[in-house]
């Protein structure tokens, strides 16, 4: 009883104060739409940003570093009776091989972290149509685990992935270099690499990712097309690209690879440190931005509250006379505090919805983004509005207070 | 015994140090009507505001309905003057933002000892008693002076306080609507042996009481039964 008595104060107050009320939970509306709005931005700006880091880079790869000459063989020849010890140490020219490839790859398809796992091979070649040259890059790779990573089949724009494994003369090329050369799918193009060896592929299809330097320069090949160019056997691999059923532990299972085979690993993340900057400072801005909103909203709050206490001076000293404590009249400012909090909580997320759904809507037309990248999640909502609450509760708790200090002599007595 | 003052001293410091009640003590009886007169600024308000347990700035003790209310903490006495002191202020002092009827019912909402329902049969009741029940659901802000007073008079006795307090509970109304007012305050002595004190500058008021204590420079001067 006592709880209703406060709040149909409370209630009344606000009532009989409709456009205070409305305007100090517009402050709160505003803070709170601006908050979903840019966290739903930023969400799908860095979704965005990830998706296109990942259809380029595996979650992991795998590789054999360059080494350097150390005293390990001497050591085997020589005996411990001396000290050995090589004078001015260089890298050790390796053919970056990994050994005994197929043992390994099966190892990492069955690690219960991996969702596909691709073997690769990539040589510099140029390109040639009769008299038409171009320079490019040729990965010898299992196409349709190499589907699987990046989604190829998505980029596709004449042929399939398919066409590829089952012409084992096939080759996959970018629009750029299908322009430059003038081809088309079953058309023959011609590889030679630095060592001399060349090869005739036909075109099985051709793909545009948008990023102009790789639509003019890569192309897919089976695997064994490229061994042959570069004259290797055929277990010569020298990249295993893996991705995880959950990207985000990339550098955590890297690690554990690395441990495991004892090649060197790159992960996703370490591969393009510059994107993961920006995400972060995408996500600074977007807090400050929205803090800024929410403390403003909160003043707003505090600012009507303390106006209306000020008037009201006098009816909490009635109140006081007439039996209602301090923490009553606390408690009727607090309600009074929630209920802006609440309506602006409600009215933001609707509007914070709405600002969303417009701003999905504004088409940007660059690269292969077409309209602004916009998430919608629940999580983005329930925040807004618990922060709306909360912001809205210590605005009203401190002229609440004050109120509830008022002395009731002091105003009778005039 | 319905009120007991001891010794009571008061000083206020600003601007200058000033002693405003000099050592008062007296005793009101259950039932009786009192009237405290004196000239402005001879401390009666500033007494009343004491014994209504508003005021804990002084020295002395009071005691009502036979509590010792010196030294209680804010709270215990908000609820005690909720349970069993009323207030007539000069100036009605309604919430202007609720009717009549809401005013009347929130002391007892606030006491929260009956159910809605029957708080809200009870203040009609003491309405209509007054003569102000087919005002009851306009706002307060709304009715004339001579009613919103006896709206607050309804609001003081809607707990069935012990003692009724009145600051110039007159001084803002005509001579018909003082009368009523005042008959309703004798009433409340004779029927119910409420305790009634009021400070006033209306003498003819005064007169009428069960006894006036006349204050001059913060000390009770002269006390007559009638």
């Amino acid at each position: 009883m006592s709880i209703n008595i406060n709040s149909e104060v409370a209630l009344t107050y606000l009532i009989a104060k409709k456009k205070q009320t409305l305007v100090a939970s517009l402050g709160v509306t505003f803070g709170i739409s601006m908050y979903i709005f840019m966290n739903s931005l930023i969400s799908g700006t860095n979704e965005y940003f990830e998706k296109m880091t990942l259809s380029a880079t595996p979650h992991i790869r795998l590789y054999r570093d360059h080494q350097i000459s150390n005293s390990d063989r001497l050591n085997h020849f020589l005996g411990k009776a001396s000290t050995n010890l090589i004078s001015n140490p260089k890298m050790v020219n390796s053919d970056e091989r990994i050994d005994d490839p197929y043992t390994l790859l099966q190892a990492l398809k069955t690690n219960p972290a991996s969702l596909a796992v691709s073997p690769q091979i990539t040589a510099t070649i140029i390109c040639s149509n009769g008299s038409l040259q171009e320079n490019g890059n040729v990965s010898g790779v299992n196409i349709l685990e190499q589907d699987k990573m990046f989604d190829i089949t998505s980029t596709m724009i004449a042929g399939t992935v398919k066409d590829l494994s089952t012409d084992p003369n096939g080759i996959i090329i970018g629009s750029g270099m299908a322009e430059n050369l003038s081809l088309k799918t079953g058309d023959n193009i011609t590889l030679t690499t630095s060592k001399g060896s060349t090869k005739v592929l036909h075109v099985s299809g051709i793909f545009r990712t948008t990023i102009k330097n790789v639509d003019q320069t890569k192309c897919y090949a089976n695997l064994s097309v490229v061994q042959q160019l570069l004259k290797k056997d055929r277990s010569y691999i020298t990249d295993i690209y893996v991705n995880l059923k959950d990207y985000t532990k990339a550098n955590r299972i890297g690690k554990q690879f690395e441990l495991v085979t004892g090649y060197r690993v790159e992960t996703w993340q370490s591969a393009n440190e510059q994107s993961i900057a920006a995400r972060m400072i995408r996500d600074m801005i977007a807090n400050s931005v929205v803090i800024t909103i929410l403390i403003v909203a909160g003043f707003g709050i505090y600012n009507i509250l303390n106006m209306m206490i000020y008037e009201k001076i006098k009816e909490i000293a009635i109140l006081k006379a007439t039996g209602f404590a301090g923490r009553h009249v606390v408690a009727i400012f607090i309600f009074q505090a929630l209920f802006i909090g609440l309506l602006g909580s409600f009215t933001g997320i609707l509007l914070g919805w709405l600002l969303s759904k417009t701003g999905s809507m504004i088409y940007i037309g660059k690269g292969n983004l077409e309209y602004l990248p916009v998430s919608f999640y629940a999580k983005h909502y329930i925040q807004g509005a618990l922060f709306g609450i909360i912001t809205s509760f210590f605005a009203g708790y401190v002229p609440a207070l004050r109120a509830s200090h008022v002395d009731p002599v002091e105003i009778i007595r005039g | 015994m319905a009120l007991q003052a001891n010794h009571i001293n008061k000083y206020f410091y600003a601007p200058d140090k000033f002693q405003a009640l000099k050592d008062i003590s007296f005793e009101v009886k259950k039932g009786e009507f009192v009237s405290i007169v004196g000239k402005s600024g001879c401390g009666k308000s500033t007494l009343l505001y004491i014994l209504s347990t508003m005021d804990t700035a002084y020295d002395g003790s009071v005691q009502l309905a036979g509590e010792n209310i010196t030294g209680k903490k804010q709270d215990a006495l908000a609820a005690f003057r909720n349970a069993h002191l009323g207030f007539v202020f000069q100036f009605h002092y309604l919430l202007p933002d609720f009717s009549c009827l809401k005013n009347v019912m929130i002391p007892a909402l606030r006491l929260g000892k009956l159910s809605r329902a029957q708080i809200e049969e009870q203040a009609y009741e003491k309405l209509t008693l007054l003569g102000v029940g087919h005002q009851a659901l306009k706002t307060a802000s709304r009715i004339s002076g001579g009613q919103q007073q006896r709206v607050a008079i309804a609001r003081a006795l809607i707990n069935n306080p012990d003692i009724v307090m009145g600051d110039e509970p007159t001084g803002n109304l005509d001579t018909r609507n003082t009368a009523i007012v005042f008959d309703m305050l004798q009433q409340l002595c004779r029927e119910q042996q409420k305790t009634v004190i009021t400070v006033t500058h209306d003498n003819d008021f005064a007169a009428k009481s069960d006894r006036i204590i006349e204050m001059s420079d913060g000390v009770i001067v002269n006390q007559h039964t009638r």
